[in-house]
């Protein structure tokens, strides 16, 4: 994975490495680590000489009757494997695919996602955690810098504290009358606000006027905490 | 309403320049208009107290002027008909100065407001308002940066003390068109561009009604004809601007609103800045309470109960008693008995002054003993309510009850308005934003909202009877209001809407704006109030007379006396009630004091002139708001319900007195 080509296309070969890697590691997922059973697996999925050109490559070792990847073998398999699954939950959940095709063409579209068109899938769905089968999607740096910064962070004010203060991030209104109704009146991406009640009615501080509203427009504005 | 407009005369109109106030709601346009045309009109601490246009004159900087002052707006893209009001007025009467005032606390909101002002490229000026407050807030604001920023003069003023006035009077011959050059993005020009060639160039607003169009507000349409070169027609141009908004991919009105923020907070970065105020006062703190549950609900009660002691108690009781048996009953009643005696030879004539269904002896007794005393201290009340910022607080604590009736807690505002005045608070449901909503709030205001003075004498009726009469009255108006709110919501068609208001400051009411604010209304109360009890006495007068009333007793009777077990005498009542709902229950009233009616008649009675027909000022408004369609509609619905439910509340109590005796 290291072309610099803008568009690797890419070689048979690498596709059958990237193949390979994502068996194994569906098997070890299961725990299925014994040689022979892998080897059996790999012929019937990718070809005879898989696990071969995968031992070759450095990327699987013997251990006992056991297979372990490598580390370089690790990284990549978790790569693939990430890409699968990230394109198997953008086919389902966003062109709406039925089931039964999710994964013949998640493993065409797999060996063409590059690397930061991962990340972005990854942001657009929300970095997901698990595929529609169920099975965990490795975690990218997306979402590890997701989780240290953004998350804790931007909340809808329904879910702030009393007396919690940030500054508004956005409004999930589009269009809606509502949405210019709130801008006009000073709900404003950027403009400071402060929870100061939340029942009968939210009440917020922004700037130097006081703004009821009820809980089905407060769910829809997000605020960046301080 | 007052309605200033009939003074002048269209001369004189036309030779006048036109000077209109603009501004968000509740930021003192009324207050300013106040001072600067010297007239009265009404001004309360909520948003939406002005509904409607209301002009005046004033001599401004050497100059006279018909100054006009409109509904508050918070942007002239309209939400809702009182804003509408405002947009239309700009567009249709293209006044010579425009006067935007601004709370000062709120700058933000007031110059996005003051962008969108300047594309209707009239002269302006800026008013800040409320300079004490943004002071006491720490805020430091500097004009002449705000000046030169928006290329139009800018002032400072606390309008309620009369600050700063003087000078906004001498800077009207300054306003200048704003010259403020708000950075829109290329495709907003282009549009512009393209939708240019539609426009005559000497249309100034044209720019303005060019971006409500871009933003898909054809409403603007109606009053811009005028504007459109020859051959252009309104539908023309709709396409034009239907195409336009075609290309974009964010709303248009959204990109253009980004752009006016961002320059917004840069003028707001240059030319304000914030010391360390003192903050959490008491008024505030105060003010929060007022919202929470606790102790919310329990201050709710207690400016119920501070209203009942005040308005019930001394009012209808104590100030009623003098008034009427010691004022009338010992001086003015007698002493006009012995003039009629001695002037007017004929006991016809003496019998319309002072007989049973006199002038003197009903209608001035009514009017003055009755109500008078009682609407006094009711609109003294509700004034210190209005003014302190109190109801918006009371539409949080209630938002969530009115939301079981197809409302929001903006409808608090019209509803309990509605106990001042009925068809003044019909008007005000202008502020509410759907159709449904208006219609179900002018339901509610014609069926179970009680007006000040009827209130007072229910008040006045209960005072002397067994608490549970009040109680049982209560309970049947405020189920009935709930459930016939509760239906409407579910049976009429249309959305809620939802809630979204700005809470003003609590402030301590001004002893100067209230004294103004009840002379307004007792002025109103005597001038269209008190030849309405004449004329209804005079009515009642000539039916006696002639046999009349005993023939409509007699026809009413299987309603009246079967149906609902009242008194024959009750129906005279009603029929003037519907002249004034007032002075039918002030009929009650009497009815009980000669002891003609017992416990369960009172009751029953009370239950029906509270629920039954509005009077006719009220329905005139309904009319004029709704439709006759609608007005028909509604009177079919009140008569229904309140038959049904007196007549019900009769069969009741007929089976269990034990209800209402102590």
């Amino acid at each position: 994975m290291t072309e610099d080509k803008k568009f690797p296309i890419p070689t048979a070969e690498k596709e059958d490495i990237e193949e390979g890697l994502n068996v194994v590691w569906n098997m070890f997922e299961k725990k299925v680590r014994r040689r022979a059973e892998i080897q059996a697996r790999l012929t019937e999925a990718v070809g005879e000489k898989a696990l071969d050109l995968l031992m070759r490559e450095g990327l699987l070792r013997e251990s006992g009757d056991e297979l372990v990847f490598s580390p370089e073998g690790e990284r990549l398999a978790k790569d693939i494997i990430r890409r699968h699954r990230l394109a198997e939950r953008l086919l389902s959940d966003v062109l709406s695919m039925a089931r039964a095709e999710l994964d013949s063409n998640a493993c065409r579209l797999e060996h063409i996602i590059s690397p930061e068109i991962s990340e972005s899938i990854c942001t657009l769905l929300g970095h997901p955690r698990q595929c529609p089968h169920g099975s965990p999607i490795p975690s990218g740096d997306c979402c590890r810098r997701e989780e240290e910064n953004i998350r804790p962070i931007v909340v809808s004010l329904d879910n702030m504290k009393l007396g919690e203060e940030g500054r508004i991030a956005y409004l999930l209104l589009h269009d809606h009358p509502e949405l210019h109704k709130l801008l006009s009146l000073g709900v404003i991406p950027g403009a400071e606000v402060r929870l100061h009640q939340t029942f009968p009615s939210f009440v917020l501080e922004l700037g130097d006027s006081q703004l009821a509203l009820e809980e089905a427009v407060a769910r829809n504005i997000y605020v960046r905490k301080k | 309403m007052e309605k200033a407009a009939a003074v002048l005369d269209d001369k004189k109109v036309v030779a006048m320049k036109r000077l209109a106030l603009v501004g968000n709601p509740n930021v003192g346009k009324s207050v300013v208009f106040n001072r600067l045309t010297g007239q009265y009109v009404t001004v309360s601490n909520y948003p939406g107290t002005t509904v409607d246009v209301s002009r005046g004159g004033g001599r401004l900087g050497g100059e006279n002027y018909e100054i006009v002052d409109t509904p508050g707006v918070n942007s002239l893209i309209p939400n809702s008909e009182d804003e509408r009001v405002t947009r239309d007025l700009l567009l249709r009467e293209n006044p010579d100065v425009l006067v935007q005032v601004a709370d000062a606390k709120n700058l933000h909101r007031a110059l996005l407001l003051t962008l969108e002002l300047a594309e209707f490229r009239r002269p302006m000026l800026l008013v800040l308002n409320m300079m004490d407050e943004a002071m006491s807030r720490g805020l430091v604001i500097d004009p002449a940066r705000l000046s030169r920023r928006l290329g139009i003069p800018v002032l400072r003023t606390v309008a309620t003390l009369g600050e700063g006035l003087a000078d906004v009077k001498a800077a009207v011959a300054r306003a200048a068109v704003p010259s403020a050059a708000v950075p829109y993005p290329p495709e907003i020009h282009r549009s512009l561009e393209a939708l240019d060639g539609a426009w005559r160039t000497d249309f100034s607003p044209k720019r303005a009604v060019s971006l409500a169009l871009l933003s898909g507000d054809g409403s603007a349409l109606t009053w811009a004809h005028p504007g459109l070169r020859p051959g252009e027609t309104e539908e023309s141009l709709w396409r034009r601007a239907d195409a336009q908004r075609a290309a974009f991919v964010r709303p248009p009105r959204l990109v253009v609103f980004e752009a006016r923020d961002g320059w917004v907070k840069e003028t707001l970065g240059e030319a304000v800045y914030r010391r360390a105020g003192p903050s959490g006062n008491w008024a505030s703190r105060f003010g929060n309470w007022c919202m929470r549950p606790w102790p919310g609900y329990l201050i709710a009660l207690a400016a119920l109960y501070a209203v009942y002691q005040f308005v019930g108690v001394f009012g209808a009781g104590v100030a009623v008693d003098f008034l009427e048996g010691t004022v009338f009953g010992r001086y003015i009643v007698p002493a006009a008995q012995r003039l009629a005696d001695l002037l007017l030879p004929s006991t016809f004539l003496r019998d319309m002054v002072v007989g049973p269904y006199g002038i003197v002896t009903m209608a001035l007794t009514y009017a003055f003993a009755l109500i008078f005393p009682i609407v006094t201290t009711f609109f003294l009340a509700f004034g210190i309510l209005e003014d302190s910022g109190y109801l918006p607080r009371l539409s949080v604590m209630m938002d969530r009850l009115f939301r079981l009736m197809g409302l929001n807690g903006r409808a608090v505002l019209p509803m309990v308005l509605g106990l001042g005045c009925d068809s003044m608070a019909t008007v005000t449901t202008r502020v509410l934003d759907t159709a449904k909503e208006r219609l179900i709030v002018t339901v509610l205001l014609s069926l179970s909202v009680p007006c000040s003075a009827q209130l007072a004498v229910i008040l006045g009726m209960t005072a002397g009877m067994s608490p549970r009469v009040f109680l049982l009255w209560l309970g049947v108006v405020a189920g009935i209001t709930f459930v016939v709110g509760w239906g409407s919501a579910r049976f009429l068609p249309g959305a809620r809407s939802t809630f979204v208001m700005e809470i003003p400051p609590l402030r301590r009411p001004m002893l100067r704006n209230l004294l103004l604010k009840i002379k307004a209304r007792l002025e109103w109360y005597l001038k269209e109030v008190v030849p309405l009890f004449v004329l209804g006495t005079l009515v009642l007068f000539f039916l006696d007379k002639f046999g009349g009333l005993k023939r409509l007793e007699v026809l009413g009777a299987p309603v009246v006396q079967k149906f609902l077990g009242l008194p024959a005498a009750a129906t005279q009542t009603f029929l003037i009630g519907f002249l004034r709902r007032d002075y039918g229950a002030a009929g009650l009233y009497h009815l009980q004091m000669e002891g003609l009616m017992n416990d369960r008649q009172v009751t029953v009675s009370l239950v029906l002139i509270t629920l039954f027909m509005p009077c006719i000022a009220q329905w005139l408004m309904v009319v004029k708001e709704r439709g006759w369609k609608m007005a028909a509609v509604v009177t079919a619905v009140v008569t229904v319900i309140a038959l049904a439910a007196a007549g019900g509340l009769n069969a009741l109590l007929s089976v269990a007195p034990r209800l209402i005796s102590s």
